[in-house]
């Protein structure tokens, strides 16, 4: 009761502090969301390819942060192994398309149409591309310069008509777009270099088998099953991510606490006749302390359900604005970052309960 | 307590000093003070204000240390308490009167009472029954739910007093109990306080500069620059 009416005494502080912890909560929930979205969205492409076997260049890993070459030469090989099904080979370039006199970086992916692999993983709008002069855009990226099916794209100089729309193909920090692999190819000058193959094995072939007759026959290759290519994509999103995004995270709940810790400190000090009163009056430590924690857990209460009111609707409103940022938000994640600022909100009442000590019953006599 | 018993001093102070300051800068609160203080008695200690009565008060109520000599609360050294130990006392034991009442403003008069009976252990309905009965006993249960800003001087002493001896304090410290109110007020305060000791067997140390509350007093000693100076009646 004296927690609560203490904190009322003064609403307009009260509302300062839970709309600072709220915003703290916020960003946390924010970032765990954009981290979610991007490691999810970054690698749906892969996730959803039906390729059995990725093969990259010796050395390569993923096709996120890395950059793998393969020559059309080891692709007839490849096809020539036993067990192998089909192989089609797929170039992925960073690209540039032109609207309006600004230039905005795609992810362009080139793949044989006819092959049914390497393509967009779903057409949210229009057709997949047939011919070398139409292009298929990630759904973020069109939603977010305006492109519609129909239009026409200037990429590098060349003219492709916009013939689809796809989805699960933003990457966060950049988007697919698909091309017919001749074009990405003629772009680059080299007809017959590619990133990677994407392999099918025939039926009942086994896919151990494959791969090692593969690695095999083609040593300067890596061979990886698609659960393996898709950990070694997640990995490199995370490692490039995770650190950034738990940093910044990080200062929000240091920010939090200190938000906390500062009202709490006020708090004591303004009411240090009262605490002096109570001590006099033979107050356990231990009742004291309680009025802390307890003033701080109403504080972080208050804060998590403003935070939790105001973070779904607000992160529909930056998707609207930022179609790229795709977010995706978890009950395990919005659990993680209460218990942690359950966690702030005690750690707080420990900082400030060191005060209490400092105050004296002679201060109730003066 | 301690085998202490209502024929005993509740307070014995023998040969107490307290010294503030240290080298040049020294200051003698009080200077070799011997006094007992029995159940039953309410004790007046008259002194002009800096004349060392609240630094006594403390030292008595244990919530200061003394330089030398001791003080025996509940027939024990306070030195031979522990801190726990003595917050225990305080909160069974000790009821305080302040003089500026010092109630706690974000409380009702009913809490206010009741918070002393929470560190005394008590279950909360037995210590809302046993606060609402001392403001019926002081003629204020119409002030329960009243916070203290909205309460006259004469009706927070009161809610004072109820605070003090909510935990059944078998010593009462009152430190200019009078000091905020007016004279009617005042007397009734101290009258009430009076009761206490007599029908409740309750020892009431009072410090007061004021020379009219001679005769409510079983006892006085007058204080002046820290140094208790013989008893009159």
């Amino acid at each position: 009761m004296y927690a609560l009416r203490t904190l009322r005494s003064q609403p307009v502080r009260l509302l300062l502090t839970v709309g600072g912890v709220a915003l703290c909560i916020i960003l946390m929930l924010f970032l765990l969301a954009v981290y979610r979205g991007a490691a999810d969205g970054s690698v749906d492409y892969i996730r959803r390819n039906k390729a059995d076997l990725w093969v990259l260049q010796r050395n390569a890993t993923n096709i996120l942060r890395g950059s793998s070459l393969v020559s059309a030469a080891q692709g007839e090989r490849i096809a020539a192994v036993q067990g192998v099904g089909s192989v089609s080979p797929v170039l992925f370039l960073l690209s540039t398309v032109k609207k309006g006199g600004n230039v905005r970086t795609i992810f362009l992916t080139g793949f044989e149409p006819d092959s049914g692999l390497g393509g967009p993983p779903q057409l949210v709008q229009g057709r997949n591309i047939r011919r070398d002069d139409e292009i298929v855009l990630d759904k973020s990226f069109a939603q977010k310069f305006k492109f519609e099916v129909g239009d026409e794209v200037n990429l590098q100089g060349r003219r492709l008509k916009v013939v689809g729309i796809s989805g699960w193909t933003n990457a966060f920090v950049i988007q697919y777009a698909f091309v017919t692999l001749r074009f990405a190819r003629d772009l680059i000058g080299f007809p017959s270099l590619a990133t990677c193959f994407l392999v099918r094995v025939r039926e009942g072939a086994d896919l151990g088998g494959v791969q090692a007759r593969i690695r095999e026959e083609l040593p300067g290759l890596e061979v990886y099953d698609h659960p393996t290519f898709l950990q070694n994509n997640i990995q490199e999103m995370k490692s490039g991510f995770l650190p950034l995004l738990y940093t910044v995270a990080a200062i929000g709940a240091v920010v939090l606490t200190v938000i906390l810790s500062l009202l709490l400190s006020v708090n004591i000090l303004e009411r240090r006749k009262d605490f002096a009163i109570l001590k006099t009056i033979g107050s356990p430590p231990a009742f004291l302390w309680g009025m802390v924690i307890k003033q701080a857990v109403l504080i972080s209460s208050a804060s998590s359900l403003a935070a939790l009111a105001a973070f779904f609707p607000l992160v529909r409103l930056i998707e609207r604005v930022s179609p790229e940022v795709s977010t995706k938000s978890t009950f395990g994640q919005i659990a993680s970052v209460v218990l942690a600022v359950g966690v702030m909100s005690l750690l707080s009442s420990g900082i400030s309960i060191r005060r209490l000590r400092r105050i004296y019953f002679l201060e109730a006599f003066r | 307590m301690n085998g202490w018993n209502d024929q005993s001093p509740a307070a014995c102070c023998e040969g107490l000093s307290k010294i503030f300051g240290a080298n040049e800068h020294q200051t003698a609160a009080v200077r070799d003070v011997t006094f007992q203080a029995f159940p039953g008695e309410l004790i007046l200690l008259l002194g002009p204000s800096g004349s060392g009565k609240t630094t006594l008060l403390t030292l008595i109520a244990g919530l200061s240390r003394p330089t030398s000599g001791r003080v025996l609360l509940f027939g024990k050294d306070i030195e031979s308490y522990a801190s726990r130990e003595l917050q225990r006392v305080r909160a069974h034991r000790v009821g305080f009167i302040f003089q500026t009442f010092l109630l706690i403003d974000s409380l009702t008069a009913l809490e206010n009472v009741e918070i002393v009976l929470r560190f005394n252990g008590r279950k909360t309905s037995e210590r809302r029954k046993r606060a609402r009965e001392l403001l019926r006993q002081f003629g204020i249960e119409h002030l329960a739910a009243k916070f203290p800003q909205t309460m006259s001087q004469g009706e927070k002493q009161r809610v004072a007093v109820a605070r003090a001896i909510g935990n059944d304090a078998a010593l009462i410290i009152a430190d200019e109990p009078t000091g905020s109110l007016e004279t009617k007020q005042g007397f009734g305060i101290i009258e009430l306080l009076r009761r206490l000791a007599k029908e409740q067997g309750k020892c009431v140390v009072v410090a007061s500069h004021d020379l009219r509350l001679r005769d409510f007093a079983d006892r006085i000693f007058r204080i002046e620059d820290g140094r208790l100076l013989p008893e009159s009646s």
